[in-house]
This record gives structure tokens, sequence and C-alpha cells, in this order.
């Protein structure tokens, strides 16, 4: 799973710290995820989604064969 | 409440009950550990909900289950492996020491023995000698000669003796560990 957030991040001048707050997570979680290392479950990525105010498909594409542990096999 | 907080206060509690119980042990009363313990959860408990950053999300949680896992497969295997040797000791004759008992009879009949003990998987001879011991008149015997005769197989095996208990208690915790895994594993599947 590749995903933006990286991008939508710096768009809205959010820091780490500041996303992994408003989403409910560690800051190490989305070093992870910007760094494509981690795929987050579904109610995080939706979690995402609506504090960037967009779809989920706007942020995350999927792509097969991506190592690391996913947060939707939880 | 900081995260370095937390970790802080849960060790200073963690070692305040540890240090109660086990002096409630040393002094046999038993009701400290019945009050301590579950007063240091509820103390770190409460500390953790005053924790004012998340200090677990799904990737904690799932990095932890795949450490866990890991370790538990480790530990299981390792531990297998330990205890079947050190349980060995008591079953293989290799590995036990070599004691043999040599009787002579003297001219007048009196009758000495001579015990002596060889290190295990040896030929017996003055290299391999741990320890002997005689006794000169099995007739007339005295008190600690006595007391080397009856005890000198015992002792002999109490090394053995001692890995066989360590391997059979690692494989007793294991299976403790693994019927506990098992419980969890079926009460998550149920769950789920």
């Amino acid at each position: 799973m590749k995903n933006r957030i990286k991008v939508l991040r710096a768009e809205r001048d959010m820091t780490q710290e500041q996303l992994a707050e408003l989403a409910g997570v560690t800051r190490n979680t989305i070093i992870s995820m910007e760094k494509n290392k981690y795929s987050p479950s579904l109610k995080l990525a939706y979690r995402i989604a609506h504090i960037f105010g967009i779809g989920i498909d706007d942020i995350f594409t999927y792509e097969e064969e991506i190592d690391g542990p996913s947060g939707d096999d939880e | 409440m900081k995260r370095i907080t937390y970790l802080t206060c849960t060790l200073v509690v963690a070692s305040m009950v540890a240090e109660m119980v086990g002096w409630s042990m040393a002094a046999g009363n038993f009701l400290i550990p019945v009050i301590a313990i579950p007063l240091g959860v509820i103390v770190i408990l409460a500390c953790r909900a005053q924790v004012d950053i998340v200090i677990a999300d799904e990737r904690e949680n799932r990095i932890r289950g795949r450490a866990a896992l890991r370790t538990l497969e480790v530990v299981a295997i390792g531990g297998a492996i330990a205890a079947i040797i050190l349980y060995s000791y008591i079953v293989s004759i290799p590995l036990a020491p070599i004691i043999t008992g040599k009787l002579v009879i003297g001219d007048d009949g009196r009758q000495s023995m001579t015990i002596a003990e060889y290190q295990p998987g040896s030929v017996p001879g003055p290299d391999t000698l741990v320890r002997s011991t005689t006794i000169n008149d099995l007739s007339s015997m005295n008190e600690s000669e006595a007391f080397a005769y009856s005890s000198y197989v015992r002792e002999g095996f109490k090394e053995n003796e001692d890995r066989g208990l360590a391997g059979t208690t690692i494989a007793g915790c294991l299976a403790a560990m693994l019927a506990i895994f098992g419980a969890f594993y079926l009460y998550y599947n149920r769950k789920y």
C-alpha cells in the first residue's frame, strides 16, 4: 500500500506530531506509513482521510507485495 | 504525564511490590502480597490513565503481537531442546556416572569393599576417577563408613538428578505456557 500522507501533510503545513495526535496514533506510526513500511487498518485509513477531508482512494494506492506489518489483519 | 514519567512510576511501583512480596515470604506473612499486588496494579493503571500522549496504537499492538509470537516460538523450541537434554541426564546411561564396587575377602575371612565413582562415559581408570572410599571391614563398619556406603550412589547421581529436575521444570513451564497460549488463542478465535 502506497500513500500520499507526506505530501498532503506538507500541503496543509501539518507536522507528524499533529497528525499523530489527530489520528490517535503514535508519531512512529505516521513515520512508518510515510515510508510505506506500515499499512494502516481500514479504521485508521478512514480516520486519516477524514482529517485531510478527502477520500481514501486519494490517499492510499493499493500495490501488491509490500512487506511489513499491516493493521488490516489485526 | 509524560511517557518517561509513566515508565519511571511503573518501575518504582514494580520494585516496591517485588520487595514487599519478597520480604513477606521471608517473614511468612502471606497477607501482604494479596494486598500489595492488586494495589500495585491499580497504581500502575491509574498512572497509565494520566499519560497525555498515545503510548500504544494499532502498529504498536501489531509489533508487540509479532514479537510475542516470535518469542513464544523461540522459547518453545529452545525450551523443548533444553528440557530434553537436561532430562536425558536421568535416563541416559552414557551421561550417568560409573560407580563400581570391588569386594575383597582377606585370608582371615574379613570382607573389605572399595566403592569408586568415575566420570560419565569414561573407561574406569585412575585418570577418570572422581572419588573413592574403602570400607575396611564390612561386618564391623563404623558410622562414617556406613554413611558413605549408603549415600555414595545417591550422591553420585545427585548432579544428574538435579539437571533432570531442571529439565522437568522447564518442560512443565513450557507446557503451562503453551496451554495459556492455546487458551488465549481459542478465546480470541471465538471473539473475532
